[in-house]
């Protein structure tokens, strides 16, 4: 495998136009990469999902580097029940971008690698993005500007899709008092690659990000996704996870509440049938006074599906008046199905409410046969109930039009 | 319409049911009193067919072996059970809950599914009738309703279904004086030549509101004695303890 990553990654350096600094960045994450190689189950963060064990059972000639050959976009793809803004990732390749909703002057848009700013040493993953990434993009929400409408970012792959690994990456920065809606839509047509996406997003004073990944259409894709929120006083970030349709799936979440008065709000779903396996790993550090946090994980599992879920509430001796929560409810509606919660709490500060809750279990067997008694059959009763029990998560989205498109997408009807 | 022989059941290999005999002829009310744990509760739960008894005898539903059907083809031809304890159905709306289960029994009749205006027409109006607040069914169902409000969403749900055979399970419980007027004149409203009505209760009070023509006695999962609406009255009086 190394072999053939040196190859690709000579091939990728030599096809793009980079700055002297930019190739010795890659070289050194390169290393790093080699050095520790996919994380494996030893490694603590890792230990539910062996990511080294699943790459190498699922994957025969991992490798990251193909000639150029642009597929044609499938338009039917895009979503139609809103006007929006389009990024599109084609075969990791940036192919199209649509941003006539918006007022060109006050959101600025890069491709150019060189300006990409690194987050170094943060895990194998994320450097092997830094050192192999092809096709980047950057927005920039300038001070006091909203978005007319969403961006959507399509991350699609094709059959004839040559590589078998894709890194993507994004910068997202919204400067002082500035909103940005951006959904990332995943369309896998592709079979059995690795996608690796780091994200990051600088959120000034007063500025809100509203976040959306959705992952809906089955797919034998395996994933990992990294984003990376540096939150600053009085901002907000709200991010929802609807993880329901690749093979794997790990999304990891840092987020820092670098000043006073940035809240942060993760919420998600998984929907996991088969033998699908996936996780979502925050890390939230409440870094200064009077800073929040909430996050609400509701998982279904069925058949042999795993489901994990790893919340880590840091709270800085600095950071008084922290308000931090979380909650993981999963049902387990079969009994190969497996959910694994970690709830850590790393608390410095002596004035702080932070709490956490996990739950786990099958239907109630009672609020069954209260639905079949009016009539219902008791697959009626059960997509009922589990509607129900998503309910709550998906209700924390606040934008209507995504929160109705990932309704839609579930089957909760109103 | 509900012919009851030798019913037995049990639970955990405990007998609850011990021989039960019940004969309920359309148009009828029964009512059945007994003490805790005679059995009351079980034998309604085994009417419409909840899991985990084992049960054997003959029941006899309109000509057919209520015991060979499912729980909801009990409900499709006609059996309507009002629960003690109504379950909290979190993220369920009770609207389109109630619509469901409308639609369900309809299709299995063969007849026409309401659409949502045809529907929101009856709600309102069985609403109305029962002088239950139409905001409550926006919300989830029986999430956070108070006890009188679970017990009228039952009989709202038996107005709007219209079965053939209902059975309250201690409807009273938990009613005041007001909540026990509206239920009991939900039920009348409902009476006809056509519907039966098998009332389970501790208490004589809610057949002051709705006269039955048979009361009977269960204790220790037998009907002990049978009579008229009288023998309401006696029991109150004497208690259960002279029966046994």
């Amino acid at each position: 495998m190394i072999e053939q990553l040196k190859i690709d990654f000579d091939k990728i350096v030599g096809s793009l136009e980079l700055s002297n600094e930019n190739i010795e960045s890659r070289k050194k994450n390169f290393n790093q990469f080699i050095e520790s190689g996919f994380p494996n189950k030893r490694i603590e963060d890792w230990k539910f999902s062996d990511l080294n064990q699943i790459i190498s059972s699922n994957i025969k000639n991992l490798h990251f580097h193909s000639d150029l050959e642009l597929s044609k976009i499938d338009e039917t793809i895009f979503i139609d029940k809103f006007a929006h803004n389009k990024i599109v990732f084609l075969n990791g390749i940036i192919s199209n971008i649509d941003f006539n909703q918006e007022d060109e002057t006050k959101v600025l848009l890069t491709r150019d690698l060189n300006q990409n700013e690194n987050i170094n040493e943060v895990n194998p993953l994320v450097s092997l993005n830094n050192a192999l990434t092809a096709s980047y993009i950057r927005i920039t929400v300038k001070e006091n500007y909203s978005l007319n409408r969403p961006v959507i970012i399509y991350n699609i792959t094709t059959k004839d899709l040559k590589s078998t690994a894709l890194n993507l990456k994004t910068d997202i920065v919204l400067e002082k008092n500035s909103s940005l809606k951006v959904i990332n839509l995943f369309d896998d047509n592709s079979e059995n690659n690795f996608i690796n996406i780091v994200q990051n997003f600088d959120i000034a004073q007063d500025a809100i990000l509203k976040n959306y990944k959705i992952d809906h259409k089955i797919n034998s894709n395996i994933k990992y996704c990294y984003n990376n929120i540096n939150l600053k006083k009085n901002s907000i970030s709200e991010n929802f996870i609807f993880s329901m349709g690749s093979k794997f799936i790990k999304n990891e979440i840092n987020c820092n509440l670098n000043d006073e008065y940035s809240s942060a709000f993760i919420n998600g779903i998984l929907n996991l049938t088969n033998s699908q396996h996936h996780e979502i790993k925050t890390n939230i550090n409440h870094l200064a006074e009077n800073t929040k946090s909430y996050q609400l994980i509701k998982s279904v599992l069925n058949d042999n599906a795993k489901g994990i879920y790893q919340g880590k509430i840091y709270v800085d001796s600095k950071a008084q008046k922290t308000n931090g929560y979380q909650l993981s409810k999963a049902l387990l509606l079969n009994e190969n199905t497996e959910f694994d919660g970690k709830p850590e709490l790393e608390i410095y500060a002596d004035d702080v409410k932070c709490s956490h809750g996990a739950t786990s279990g099958n239907l109630d067997e009672d609020a069954i046969f209260y639905l079949m008694s009016r009539g219902l059959s008791h697959q009626q009763s059960k997509e009922l109930l589990i509607n129900g029990f998503l309910l709550d998560a998906v209700e924390k989205i606040t934008d209507i039009e995504i929160k109705d498109l990932i309704k839609n997408m579930i089957g909760i009807t109103e | 319409m509900l012919q009851i022989k030798n019913l037995k059941a049990q639970i955990d290999n405990k007998e609850i049911l011990k021989g039960l005999n019940l004969e309920i002829n359309p148009g009828e009310v029964h009512a059945i009193m007994g003490p805790n744990g005679s059995g009351k509760s079980t034998l309604s739960n085994v009417l419409s067919g909840k899991k985990g008894y084992s049960v054997s005898g003959d029941v006899r539903y309109l000509n057919e072996n209520l015991l060979d059907l499912e729980i909801e083809e009990r409900a499709h031809k006609g059996i309507f059970l009002a629960f003690q304890y109504p379950l909290e159905i979190p993220g369920v709306n009770t609207n389109i809950f109630l619509k469901t289960s409308l639609n369900a029994i309809k299709k299995a009749k063969g007849e026409k599914e309401l659409d949502a205006i045809e529907f929101l027409k009856l709600v309102k109006q069985k609403a109305s009738e029962l002088k239950f607040d139409e905001k409550i069914l926006s919300r989830q169902l029986n999430v956070g309703f108070s006890g009188g409000e679970k017990k009228k969403n039952e009989i709202l749900q038996m107005s709007i279904l219209n079965p053939k055979l209902s059975i309250l399970d201690e409807t009273d419980s938990g009613l005041d004086i007001d909540a026990l007027k509206v239920v009991s004149e939900g039920v009348n409203a409902l009476r006809s030549k056509e519907s039966s009505f098998l009332i389970i209760t501790h208490y004589q009070r809610l057949l002051e509101y709705i006269k039955p023509d048979f009361v009977h006695v269960l204790i220790n999962g037998q009907i002990v004695k049978s009579g008229g609406s009288e023998l309401a009255l006696e029991l109150e009086s004497k208690g259960y303890e002279s029966l046994s």
